[in-house]
């Protein structure tokens, strides 16, 4: 399997989902387009890019060769945006991006343990500082308002 | 002429006051800074400090803004000469002559040709950018729909054709980026779209966390956990100094980089990178003696330098002119004008005088500051490359979050931003370029709307596209550029995009 195959049907699902998902939109005709007309003709040419892609894709390079070396660093560092998608507005800025820097200098990177605990206050509470208190830029502060 | 000094003289009188030469100097400052680091470019620098803008008038955050963008191409050099590692993606010819002349103990002369060839082309390049831009704007008055549509759609397959890669898949990437532009209210029904009935998602996906997701977070991703490898060559500030046959050899070439830097700069793509390539190739053929470069010869530092800052202000000339950004970095800088209430397009220039004209004054100053501090701060700069990767990217990762959260005070932004970071990371996986996708994204509103107000005004009838002389001539011109962009599907021989990327590879 090559990735141009792989990622020509990818984008012909990703097509065939927006023509499916846009049936609750009404198409209008060509004088009066509605809201779902352009996103048709948008996933009628991705599907037929992505037809091509995979009509062409039998000398491009093989999936297996690519390489994910830094995939568990990629990983742990996707966890963490994840973490402070989910977490931010009920924990707080501070806390959160303690944790998160916590975690990525001292157990992903191996950073000294003070080094860790200096870099960790020093950059979510001194960010905190120069965002929320210096230039008015609210940030969240959680229920315990921290 | 006289209207255009009298338009000066305001630009300068706007910038002249200390508030905006503090927020010129700091841009140019954090601009070389974001320039000099690997993997943080000027787009993630714009992202960052765009939060720090919101209390400035527009004026004050514009000069900011575009101090950091312009910064970067002077701060790119330094870690070309110095460690061989482009800090900035436009400096990669520098990479070649430029570490091989401080290996023999002439990095100072680099570092200064290039700085001087930098502001040369950058204050050359602002009078193009002066001339042009105004009827460019009156010009583009006359523009209906039909003749928007057609622009924007040569825009975004120009930019295809010279992103470099396949251009099929980098005209999915504009179809999945329009894609993802559709998602929110629709403007003319007011229907939602694509967005399951999360209310935040009304006004779009944003383009600040859709641009940080995908070139911060992916650049994070996929280079998180690799061995630093950082040898800094010290250059020797005593004989900082060119000689005299350096500097005459390097005239040629900066004016040569500057010309086509600028006329290349306006053309959608990744301008700034291409410039400097075509510049390398094109001193390399017209040298009598090829055979230098390579070896450390001056041509090849002063004539890509030159390039890549002119193009980054030949960028701005259909980004203030039309409203039409040409990279993912103008994109970012029209969404930051976006949230100042400032919508670049033709009647910007004529309705917002004192904004055009201070940004153009403002970087007038910008240049000359920077080439007044880039060399003495060189040293300073140099210190940022000892804080190792590890401890910088977490420092990259906690901007990006507070940059983009700031935007909207919003926690789905944030979400976006980390879907956009996991899509952009596997498709450099697949070998797909991200600028298309971001320019899709950024377009899809204007181009719909116009789409179908053009079609509303033909009463349905498609021809209305190729009936108009002006549009007939953008869809001509996209027409070539696919068939082009297809012609190494059809022919062995490799093209100038090919190598380009070769190029790249080799750096």
């Amino acid at each position: 399997m090559t990735i141009d195959r792989v990622s020509g049907a990818f984008l012909v699902l990703v097509g065939l989902f927006v023509v499916w998902e846009r049936r609750v939109l009404p198409l209008g005709s060509a004088s009066r387009p509605g809201p779902g007309y352009f996103p048709l003709l948008l996933a009628v040419l991705l599907i037929v890019l992505g037809v091509i892609l995979i009509a062409r894709g039998k000398n491009a390079k093989k999936l297996r060769s690519v390489s994910w070396t830094e995939a568990p660093h990629a990983v742990a560092i996707l966890g963490c945006c994840v973490f402070v998608s989910l977490l931010m507005e009920t924990i707080g800025y501070r806390l959160t991006l303690l944790l998160i820097l916590g975690f990525l200098f001292g157990v992903m990177e191996r950073i000294k343990p003070w080094l860790t605990l200096v870099l960790s206050f020093g950059f979510s509470l001194g960010t905190f500082w120069l965002f929320d208190s210096m230039l008015r830029v609210p940030l969240p502060r959680g229920w315990w308002n921290f | 002429m006289e209207a255009t000094v009298a338009n000066l003289v305001l630009g300068f009188s706007t910038v002249f006051t200390p508030t905006n030469m503090l927020y010129s100097l700091m841009g140019c400052l954090i601009g070389t800074m974001v320039g000099v680091l690997p993997g943080v470019g000027p787009l993630a620098g714009i992202s960052m400090l765009l939060p720090t803008t919101f209390g400035m008038d527009a004026t004050s955050a514009i000069i900011l803004l575009a101090g950091i963008y312009y910064g970067a191409m002077y701060g790119g050099s330094t870690t070309s000469i110095l460690m061989r590692i482009p800090g900035e993606a436009a400096s990669v010819m520098t990479c070649i002559d430029g570490y091989a002349m401080a290996r023999k103990g002439r990095a100072g002369p680099a570092l200064a040709i290039a700085a001087i060839g930098s502001y040369v082309a950058g204050t050359l390049s602002i009078v193009g950018l002066m001339f042009l831009a105004p009827p460019l704007a009156r010009f583009a008055l006359s523009f209906g729909p039909p003749e928007y549509v057609c622009l924007l759609v040569c825009g975004l397959v120009v930019l295809s054709y010279m992103t470099g890669g396949s251009i099929v898949k980098n005209l999915s990437m504009i179809c999945l980026g329009l894609m993802a532009g559709m998602i929110g209210i629709d403007q003319m029904s007011g229907y939602f779209r694509f967005s399951y009935g999360v209310t935040a998602l009304g006004d779009g996906i944003g383009v600040v966390p859709v641009a940080v997701g995908l070139f911060g977070i992916s650049e994070i991703l996929a280079t998180a956990g690799s061995p630093d490898i950082r040898e800094v060559l010290k250059p020797r500030f005593r004989d900082l100094l060119p000689s005299k046959q350096e500097f005459k050899d390097s005239i040629g070439p900066i004016g040569r980089g500057t010309v086509l830097g600028f006329l290349i700069g306006i053309i959608p793509g990744s301008a700034h990178i291409i410039s400097t390539f075509v510049s390398y190739a094109l001193e390399r053929r017209i040298s009598k003696h090829p055979e230098r470069f390579g070896q450390g010869a001056i041509e090849g530092v002063a004539g890509p330098e030159s390039a890549n800052n002119a193009a980054s202000e030949g960028a701005l000339v259909p980004l203030l002119a039309l409203g039409v950004p040409t990279g993912p970095v103008p994109a970012v800088l029209l969404a930051a004008l976006m949230v100042h209430g400032i919508t670049p397009g033709p009647l910007f220039i004529k309705e917002q005088p004192e904004v055009f004209w201070g940004l153009i004054a403002s970087m007038y100053v910008g240049n000359f500051m920077l080439l007044l501090l880039n060399l003495p701060l060189v040293g300073i700069f140099i210190n940022l490359l000892r804080v190792p990767y590890r401890i910088l990217y977490p420092t990259i990762l906690l901007f990006c979050v507070v940059g983009v959260y700031a935007v909207n005070s919003s926690m789905v932004d944030v979400g976006i931003m980390t879907v956009m970071g996991v899509l952009g990371y596997l498709l450099r996986k697949m070998d797909f370029e991200i600028a298309p996708l971001v320019l899709g994204v950024i377009l899809a509103p204007i181009i719909e709307f116009s789409f179908r107000q053009a079609l509303a005004m033909s009463g349905g009838e498609y021809a209305i596209f190729v009936e108009r002389p002006i549009s007939a001539a953008f869809l001509a011109l996209a027409l070539f550029m696919i068939l082009l962009g297809l012609k190494p599907l059809l022919f062995k021989s490799k093209d100038w995009r090919e190598r380009l990327t070769e190029a790249e590879k080799q750096v």
